[in-house]
């Protein structure tokens, strides 16, 4: 080894608490860039790998009953490679000693096997067989939720019958990664599960022989999905057909493309704030580490190192730092990846889960850190080659002082002379001090940010659940009923309240862009539920017209006073030309609302009740349960509670892990920028403070000196910090933000405190480290030594 | 003249008193002996110099006396306190109301105006001096408002003098004050400390290389291998402005 890798070596082992700080922030983006690419990556190819094995389709299509025979005229349709139709229908299920509802949505299986598309992967078991009316294959995570083993019997209501369902398979299908049930937020796999039944069997319950409600297509390579769309619904207008859509406005497809956006996002804001940082502090590091070494410097340049040897040297130093971060970094990042990854398999319904990083993401990673590192060595090294050997071993001009203007208003205010010192240093080096400060800002913010999650969660509960939501229970039906079961629902004894609410599907036109949405509406005078607009206002449905969210407004392009063609899904399948009354800012997707009369006239049936909401006594709860079990009409149950706090504990387990990963991140900005600001302080003024002792001033006094500069610069941060974090944290929702919801950015002012406040603790632990050497200063010792 | 006329120095008189004081530093594997027994008695109001050649112990000695280090064995008495039984709290209070340092490197800040390096004193002492008169005291009264960067070395040790006495210590520590400067720069410096001297009556303890220092003091301490191998009494001092090198 060369004389001066042996310097190097000792030069990092002697600053190896500065070099390991900064390794700590360059980890961090190292490891935030392997996490969410890393899982990005993990994500699609599982995802593309299960759509791929199992033929996931590319258009979907909903009818309210069709013959068979469409699907040969469907195949006809130029472009499309495979159709195949089956029967989809939910059905309640009646679990013996359980009262709260638990739903299934029943999809029909060719019982001989000539299925092609949105195949089920089994894990256990066989699928049902021909002739085996009563089998069932059920999902995985469903029958894990319940206890469900093969072998075992379920009791379902369907289509107004009771049928005791076999357990004889247990599975996964593509088109239902993401299974939500309807009125649900996010997916309860005790309450909601995916059953498949062979079709004559399923055709049998519900009175659908040689007829389906569903088609499923398969596209030619280079065919258009719309003009596919087009056609296919052209085909099924006469039976009901609710309107063909593409993968993008598949439920399960849509929340999956969602969340890896999200995950997209990520990789785009957070990893770039450490590699700045971490630039900023190779650069201050590095900067003082040749200041201190200048004759050194100009000793080996005389003995003829050349610039070049003297400039690679130092920008070793940053390189070294940057593989000890790429390999703390990986790791990090590899661990939680998996952390993350196992957090997705609870909420997406994967047969398989790759968790797989290809070398890509590690040489990306790799690029950056060193990257970063060497740009900041880039002035540094420059300043050591650009050093001639004479000039460098001449001691260095004495820093000059200037008193300030706010300098002479420090006088007026009676500064000690210790407040002097402080100020003056903090302007002798502006470049330096505005480093630290940024620095500890962009911790600040970082953490301000991602606690953005907690409380974006937080005002989602309130508005959706607390404000707007007063239903105990929300009532689905098979199809849309008349006023006649309101009243029978208002009979059951311990109801106290009962309003309806109703939702058809359509398709709005607006110039050349259309969207598929539901229009919603509520009673007039209803008081169950209410729609709050992001600022937690309450908002009233237009008298007429429709009230678009401003997140379906900007898809369509429209603006309030413009007129949109409405084409209903279904029903009487109209089509009426409607204004935009009002755009409300709301939080959850894209929406549309109408007044009861302007729904009615857009349905064009009396059949005003989509959904019944109840209010009830809780000590009657168990009856009324059981009383709407019981009633044929319904289809399904929705608890508030029990969907408040399955809310509760996505937002518990998903955000609060990331929120755990993040604090901890952002603490490695605050502490490595401070300390190593601190040891450069420190090692800056150790003559000063030295001198300080000697002329009779006590240790804590001395201290004064070095932690009061620090205090000054982390205190300055935090209104800057705040600021950053103010607009970091809307930027991060608004890329969060996809078609299914919208984060409100609703920051509590409590989460400045708190984000400050672990920023202040980061770096006060950090300021007294490094005090403890105040404790242990050598006054001869520095003394002897010029400065 | 104020301070006390050389000669036989007794007990009650001594601004220090020192007792078989030994200092050994261990480095490594190996140990020095700095000081290996030493008893000295440092009457009050007297200058004296300490002579030697490097490493003979006479700078262990002064950061001893001046409570920055401490004895490995030994007793040393300031007036009728132990410094040998303070601790470093006690030993801080010590030097910051009795000890002026002056150094052969200055250690001045150099955030710091001539003016403000004084106050660094006169903040925390107890019956300071004016600032301003503790630098018109060594003739820097016009240039108060400078930063080091912008003095002359002469001129900063002279604020490093003033920085010294502005407290009015009972004793000024000077190790190698002039080491640094020229001859007639140095002439100053000697000369502010005699003044410092005449007019306060400090005890002034100067270690130097500079043999023709010696002429100035009251009392000469030779030191060899870490003990005082002579004392040398002058009894008729010599002004600074006599001293050429």
């Amino acid at each position: 080894m060369s004389a001066l890798d042996l310097k190097l070596l000792r030069d990092l082992w002697r600053m190896r608490g500065q070099a390991l700080a900064i390794a700590l922030v360059l980890a961090a983006a190292t490891a935030t860039f392997v996490l969410s690419t890393g899982v990005h990556g993990s994500l699609t190819a599982t995802r593309d790998a299960y759509y791929a094995r199992n033929h996931f389709a590319e258009v979907f299509a909903g009818m309210t009953r069709a013959p068979r025979g469409v699907i040969a005229r469907l195949a006809e349709i130029p472009g499309v490679r495979r159709v195949e139709g089956n029967i989809v229908q939910y059905a309640t299920l009646d679990f013996p000693g359980r009262i709260e509802p638990v739903r299934a949505l029943i999809n029909s299986v060719d019982e001989s096997g000539r299925d092609r598309l949105n195949l089920v992967t089994l894990s256990r078991g066989h699928m049902p067989r021909p002739g085996e009316t009563s089998e069932v294959v059920i999902d995985e995570t469903f029958a894990k939720a319940n206890g469900l083993e093969l072998g075992d019997q379920v009791a379902a209501q369907i289509y107004g019958r009771r049928e005791m369902l076999k357990i004889v398979g247990m599975g996964l299908a593509p088109n239902y990664i993401y299974a939500l049930a309807p009125g649900d937020l996010i997916p309860d796999d005790k309450r909601f599960g995916i059953f498949w039944m062979g079709r004559k069997g399923l055709e049998a319950v519900t009175d659908r022989r040689e007829a389906i409600n569903s088609v499923s297509l398969t596209l030619e390579r280079g065919a258009s999905e719309a003009e596919v769309v087009r056609k296919v619904d052209a085909v099924l207008a006469p039976y009901g057909g609710t309107g063909a859509y593409g993968r993008e406005d598949h439920l399960s497809h849509a929340f999956l493309d969602s969340e890896l956006k999200q995950l997209d996002a990520m990789t785009r804001v957070i990893p770039p704030i450490f590699l700045l940082v971490s630039t900023f502090l190779v650069y201050i590091v590095l900067g003082r580490m040749i200041r201190t070494e200048r004759t050194q410097i100009g000793l080996i340049k005389a003995f003829g190192y050349s610039d070049w040897a003297i400039g690679w040297h130092y920008l070793k130093f940053a390189l070294a730092i940057a593989v000890l971060a790429i390999v703390m970094g990986a790791l990090a990042g590899i661990w939680m990846g998996r952390a993350m990854t196992r957090l997705y398999a609870e909420y997406y319904r994967f047969p398989f889960l790759y968790y797989i990083l290809s070398p890509g993401v590690f040489m990306g990673a790799g690029g950056l850190a060193i990257g970063s590192a060497a740009l900041g060595a880039l002035g540094g090294v420059r300043a050591a080659m650009s050093l001639t050997p004479a000039v460098a071993m001449a001691p260095p001009p004495p820093p000059i002082y200037r008193t300030g203007r706010i300098e002479r208003l420090g006088r007026m205010a009676g500064f000690t002379v210790i407040g002097h010192m402080i100020v003056r240093h903090i302007a002798r080096w502006p470049g330096r001090s505005a480093i630290t400060v940024l620095g500890v800002a962009l911790s600040l913010g970082l953490l301000f940010a991602t606690m953005q999650f907690i409380d974006a969660s937080r005002t989602m509960i309130d508005q959706f659940f607390a404000r707007g939501q007063h239903q105990d229970l929300t009532v689905t039906f098979t199809e849309p009923r008349n006023e006649d079961v309101v009243h029978a629902l208002a009979q059951l004894p311990g109801v106290q309240r009962v309003e309806t609410t109703r939702a058809i599907p359509v398709k709005l036109h607006y110039r050349n862009r259309s969207e598929r949405t539901a229009i919603e509406s509520a009673d007039p005078d209803a008081t169950l539920t209410a729609r709050i607009d992001s600022s937690g206002a309450e908002i009233a449905l237009p008298p007429s017209g429709l009230m678009l969210s401003r997140q379906l407004a900007g898809q369509l392009g429209v603006r309030a006073g413009d007129a949109v063609l409405v084409e209903q899904l279904g029903g009487r399948r109209t089509r009426s030309t409607q204004r935009i009354v009002t755009i409300v800012d709301e939080i959850v997707g894209a929406r549309a609302y109408a007044g009861q009369a302007t729904l009615e006239r857009i349905a064009r049936d009396a059949a005003p009740v989509g959904a019944a909401l109840l209010k009830i006594d809780p000590a009657a709860r168990e009856r009324i349960l059981t009383r709407l079990k019981g009633m044929p009409v319904v289809l399904g149950v929705t608890e508030r509670d029990a969907a408040l706090t399955k809310f509760e504990q996505l937002i518990r387990d998903n955000i609060l892990t990331m929120i755990g990963f993040y604090v901890s991140f952002a603490s490695a900005i605050a502490v490595g920028v401070v300390y190593n600001s601190a040891r450069i302080l420190f090692s800056e003024r150790a003559h000063e403070l030295a001198t300080l002792r000697v002329l009779g001033y006590h240790r804590s006094e001395v201290g004064m000196v070095l932690l009061g500069e620090l205090a000054l610069l982390v205190l300055a941060a935090v209104p800057v910090g705040c600021v950053i974090g103010y607009w970091m944290a809307q930027l991060i929702m608004a890329m969060f933000s996809s078609d299914l919801f919208r984060l409100p950015f609703m920051p509590a002012r409590a989460s400045y405190g708190y984000a400050t406040l672990i920023v202040l603790a980061a770096a006060l632990g950090t300021a007294l480290i490094v005090s403890r050497r105040v404790m242990a200063l050598d006054m001869v010792r520095v003394l002897k030594a010029r400065e | 003249m104020t301070s006390a006329r050389p000669g036989a120095p007794r007990e009650e008189d001594a601004a220090f008193r020192g007792v078989a004081l030994e200092k050994v530093y261990h480095t490594g594997e190996t140990s020095v002996h700095a000081l290996r027994g030493v008893d000295l008695l440092i009457p009050r109001g007297e200058m004296l110099v300490l002579l030697g050649p490097s490493g003979s112990g006479k700078s262990t000695l002064l950061n001893i006396i001046g409570g920055l280090d401490r004895p490995t064995a030994g007793t040393l008495y300031y007036r009728d306190t132990e410094l040998t039984a303070l601790n470093d709290r006690d030993l801080t209070r010590f030097r910051r109301a009795e000890i002026g340092f002056i150094f052969q490197f200055y250690n001045l800040i150099p955030s710091l105006t001539a003016e403000e390096n004084v106050r660094l004193v006169t903040d925390i002492a107890e019956r300071p001096m004016d600032p301003a008169e503790a630098l018109a005291l060594v003739g820097l009264a016009e240039r108060r408002h400078h930063y080091p960067a912008q003095l002359s070395g002469g001129e900063q040790q002279r604020v490093a003098v003033a920085r010294a006495i502005a407290k009015r210590p009972g004793v000024l520590l000077c190790d190698e004050p002039t080491g640094a400067l020229d001859s007639s720069t140095g002439v100053n410096v000697l000369q502010a400390l005699e003044r410092t001297h005449a007019e306060l009556g400090t005890t002034v303890v100067i270690i130097t290389h500079n043999v023709g220092i010696a002429a100035m003091a009251h009392r000469v301490f030779h030191f060899l291998d870490g003990r005082i191998a002579r004392i040398e009494v002058n009894e008729a001092p010599i002004d600074p402005r006599a001293i050429h090198w």
